[in-house]
């Protein structure tokens, strides 16, 4: 089969001249570039209660604050991303933080007559005091203690895993923040 | 259509891999089926930022309840749990963890590749306790031989009883600093130490190394997605005739005919399987077993890398440290032993420090790339009230009754970890590093993926499932072939010894097959 009749057959048209160029061309689908959610829009809590969220927020700035080059929870939106995990957490998980924020805010007004997210860090300081104790493998059994630990680790790693914490890394390090090898779902 | 076979091979993964490798070779046609479709490692596998996922990393809450292994980025990889239930008594909880893809599990493995010894082969002439298999050391090494050269196993000889030497790719790498400090410490304490001895290659799974080899004798036909409801029997004869199965995606039933039958569906799902099919043996199920983790079980800073002061190779490395204990000694409070994994470099976890904040962010900095860690696996004893049972009130998704586990950790598995973290603290100290965290707490049974038992080896079937060549002793035309045939595990990660269990199963079969007398 001579190469024009063969690209006619392909293309299933009669093509010639330069006309066949221009239509390949137009075979040719384009890329679109697209953009995640969380890099143009807001998240919208829908596990805390306003008041509760904002608590929430603010024990993450302290938790895991910014650096001068890092962001912190704040800037990673972690607040956010971890009030959408919650939504969709086992009841006992949801219970051990809603009461510990609960319990957060309970004890602020008691320490200092004043809003847990009022609080300077050195004020938070008395309320946070579970988390100096030593590590066991088991973790705290108390519920306020265990909140906690579970709240440490998980802005911890939200804001490590964050789009923002990546930019911020990209031009201090020449190793891709977080890339792995991900598996599609196989069928 | 062809549905009539010589074998009829069910699991795609170390077992049933080695025996279609080996059975194709010599000229008999197989068929494999595998509960699971074929991986396409170009188009099922992208690189992805860790903030692409929906999950951050998290990965969707409660999917995986006993799989501590799966992540975001490999969640897919798993057994769905859901579609695959199982039951165990709550106050005795099970971790079972499984792949169903072509390949199953050596998709995943750790690839570490270690022999058994007449310690585990003879462990009752040694200790008293339990049953010797109906086999020694001498009987696989040839097998051993054969395998590790297929699976690029890399290591180093070192002449220990325990630990026999095999065919290595000689790793002649160097240790660190901090791995030298750690080897006289273990020196000083008349502890040994190797390299890992470790399956090399970009992959190393029955889907490189092993099925491709066999389909192009032009004697293999593997089907995927075909989930095995039961074994079928011969009425006249009593003999498996053949299997039924469940195409996995459109539920339909189908059934397939085989001269004989290789089971090596993973040693729980090959027990479910017999059950299932109605085999009658009266320990079917029983004496299954794993190992012991201690994950982490000591976590240390080494001193002279803080604040990033690390002189040029004083991190990173590790290696293995084989069975010690109960050799030429005896323990007061355990039988049997236990090895660690140890390894140097990486910063340790942020629950390690009782911090917080620009504290916490101060001190990891600190300690960046400065940890030094050991694991313990160990031996756990076989007994005959560990077993599994099929649970008729609870089916899978295909309707397919479910497996019940009832499987306990005694005071001989606690009393070697309790020994495995002091003398973790103790070769630390010993190498000059700074303890940060210890403890003793076992992981749950199975989370080790090392399930073994249940059908296991001997010389009678009143106290066994299968023979010496895994050939089942109620049904002589059924071979198992998978961790199930194990009678011991010692502390060695099973998968070579499953590989070289299978190829010596096969070539027996393929021996007898060709007498006629199977």
């Amino acid at each position: 089969m001579h190469r024009r009749t063969l690209i006619q057959t392909l293309l299933g048209v009669s093509v010639s001249g330069p006309f066949r160029f221009e239509l390949a061309a137009q075979e040719e689908i384009p890329k679109l570039a697209l953009a995640a959610a969380d890099a143009a829009s807001e998240a919208i809590p829908r596990f805390l209660a306003p008041a509760e969220f904002a608590a929430f927020r603010h024990l993450g700035t302290i938790l895991m604050p910014a650096s001068e080059v890092m962001p912190g929870a704040a800037e990673a939106e972690a607040a956010e991303f971890l009030d959408f995990l919650l939504f969709q957490s086992d009841r006992e998980t949801q219970t051990l933080y809603r009461r510990g924020i609960e319990k957060l805010q309970k004890d602020a007004m008691a320490q200092g007559r004043k809003s847990f997210v009022s609080m300077t860090d050195a004020e938070a300081a008395p309320l946070l005091a579970p988390l100096q104790n030593p590590w066991t493998y088991e973790g705290p059994a108390e519920p306020y203690a265990k909140f906690l630990q579970a709240a440490k680790l998980a802005f911890w790693q939200a804001t490590l895993n964050s789009r923002q914490w990546a930019t911020a890394s990209a031009g201090r390090t020449r190793r891709g923040a977080g890339l792995d090898t991900y598996w599609l779902p196989i069928e | 259509m062809q549905s009539d076979h010589d074998v009829l091979i069910i699991g795609s993964g170390a077992s049933g891999g080695m025996a279609a490798h080996t059975l194709t070779k010599l000229g008999i046609k197989c068929l494999m089926l595998d509960a699971g479709p074929a991986v396409d490692f170009d188009r099922h596998r992208v690189l992805k930022p860790v903030y692409e996922l929906p999950y951050r990393g998290f990965g969707r809450p409660g999917r995986f309840p006993h799989v501590t292994q799966a992540n975001e980025f490999n969640a897919n990889v798993w057994a769905d749990e859901k579609q695959n239930p199982y039951t165990y008594d709550p106050k005795d909880p099970y971790y079972w963890v499984r792949i169903r893809l072509i390949g199953g599990k050596t998709l995943m493995w750790g690839r570490a590749s270690w022999r058994l010894s007449d310690y585990e082969f003879k462990n009752k002439d040694h200790d008293g306790f339990g049953d010797n298999w109906p086999i020694e050391y001498k009987d696989l090494a040839a097998y051993y031989d054969r395998v590790e050269p297929m699976f690029r196993v890399a290591g180093r000889k070192e002449g220990f009883r325990q630990l026999p030497d095999g065919i290595f790719l000689e790793d002649a790498s160097g240790d660190s600093l901090s791995v030298q400090r750690f080897i006289q410490s273990a020196k000083r304490m008349a502890v040994p130490t190797t390299k890992a001895r470790r399956a090399t290659g970009q992959l190393a799974s029955s889907v490189n190394l092993l099925l491709p080899d066999a389909l192009t004798t032009g004697n293999l036909t593997i089907v995927p997605n075909a989930i095995v409801r039961e074994l079928t029997f011969d009425k006249n004869t009593g003999l498996a005739d053949g299997a039924n199965f469940v195409d996995r995606r459109s539920s339909q039933e189908r059934h397939v005919k085989a001269r004989v039958v290789m089971v090596g569906a993973s040693a729980l799902e090959s027990n479910r399987l017999l059950l299932n099919s109605g085999v009658h043996n009266p320990v079917l199920g029983h004496y299954i077993f794993d190992q012991i983790y201690v994950k982490n079980v000591i976590q240390c800073i080494v001193p002279e890398a803080r604040g990033g002061k690390a002189p040029r190779n004083l991190m990173g490395g590790g290696g293995y440290i084989p069975r010690f204990r109960n050799l030429d000694t005896k323990q007061k409070n355990f039988i049997r032993g236990y090895s660690y994994d140890f390894g140097s470099g990486g910063t340790p976890h942020p629950s390690y420090f009782p911090l917080y904040g620009a504290a916490l962010q101060k001190e990891l900095a600190a300690v960046a790339g400065s940890g030094f860690s050991m694991t313990t696996m160990g031996e756990v004893l076989p007994r005959v009230e560990n077993f599994v049972r099929i649970n008729k009130e609870v089916a899978d998704a295909w309707g397919i009754p479910a497996l019940h586990i009832q499987h306990r950790y005694t005071e001989n598995e606690r009393n070697m970890a309790v020994d495995s973290m002091h003398v973790a603290e103790e070769l630390c100290h010993g190498a000059g590093f700074e303890v940060l965290a210890k403890h003793s707490q076992m992981v749950p049974p199975g989370e080790s993926i090392h399930e073994l038992g249940g059908c296991r080896m001997g010389v009678s079937a009143k106290t066994s499932v299968v023979n010496k060549f895994n050939q089942s002793h109620d049904v002589k035309n059924v071979f198992v072939i998978d961790g199930s045939s194990f009678v011991s595990g010692g502390s060695q990660n099973p998968t070579l010894t499953i590989l070289a269990l299978a190829m010596r199963a096969s070539e027996y079969l393929a021996e007898e097959m060709r007498k006629g007398t199977v």
